[in-house]
């Protein structure tokens, strides 16, 4: 029962992903990043991470996949589907990324890790929030000022010169 | 429960989707869709090491965090310059910015 959920979500995950970078339209290709992004929100319930799961659906699905929407609507031209999606590159982007897949597949697959159960005890929230105010409360600083450097750049570059 | 092999090789898949989308799509949106899937899938790793090694302060799961927030901020920075190529050339395909080449 438990092993079935996992592949089920394991399925969403990589067919969402794998159709996000090969359909056509761009649009859809959002939609499916979007099934994607849930998808993985549910693998980290899945793996007892609650707060990142919310913390996943909050950031991902509600704010970025509204940018890329909006993104793709500011600049796609909707009528020029005719044209290739991929450039010159596509053969060797292909074996290069099927290569790596085989090459660290075979990593995983002769790991230690292959038959490793879980059975430590779950970190809940309390413990993130005391680590995060502790132990890493200076990374945790540097996000919140590369958000706001992330901010303020995106307004001026995106403002229109007069 | 599973074993995390298969959880890590499903991170595997999502990072060589990624990377195959980065090296060939021509849209510069879908190289920014591509370069979250990769993020996701470290962060798929991160999430489950977290939960079956264990970690008294919960290391993996916080450092989970910062990559979504690193990710934020990425992926608002590169959508706007997307979107300020776009207004200099008409055009999102990533053969076409080619402003900074001499």
């Amino acid at each position: 029962m438990n092993e079935a959920v996992f592949y089920i979500i394991a399925f969403l995950v990589g067919a969402g992903a794998l159709l996000s970078v090969t359909v056509r339209d761009i649009f859809h290709g959002a939609i499916w990043l979007a099934l994607t992004l849930i998808s993985i929100a549910f693998l980290y319930f899945y793996l007892d991470a609650g707060f990142l799961g919310v913390i996943q659906i909050l950031v991902y699905v509600g704010g970025i996949m509204a940018l890329f929407v909006f993104a793709i609507m500011l600049t796609a031209k909707i009528g020029d589907r005719s044209i290739s999606q991929v450039n010159r590159q596509f053969w060797p982007g292909l074996l290069i990324a099927a290569t790596l897949f085989v090459v660290l597949g075979k990593v995983v697959m002769d790991g230690p890790w292959m038959r490793l159960q879980a059975g430590s005890p779950v970190t809940d929230l309390k413990t993130i929030g005391t680590s995060l105010v502790t132990s890493y409360v200076v990374p945790f600083e540097f996000i919140s000022l590369l958000l706001l450097a992330a901010l303020v750049g995106a307004v001026v570059i995106g403002k229109v010169k007069k | 429960m599973i074993p995390l092999g298969h959880i890590v090789a499903l991170s595997l898949f999502l990072f060589c989707v990624g990377v195959y989308g980065v090296l060939t799509q021509r849209n510069a949106i879908r190289f920014l869709i591509s370069v979250e899937l990769i993020l996701n899938a470290a962060n798929i790793n991160l999430i489950a090491f977290n939960k079956y090694l264990g970690s008294p302060d919960g290391l993996g799961q916080v450092f989970a965090l910062f990559v979504i927030g690193v990710a934020a901020a990425a992926s608002v920075v590169g959508l706007i310059l997307v979107i300020a190529v776009y207004r200099l050339r008409k055009s999102v395909n990533t053969d076409d910015f080619n402003t900074l080449k001499w």
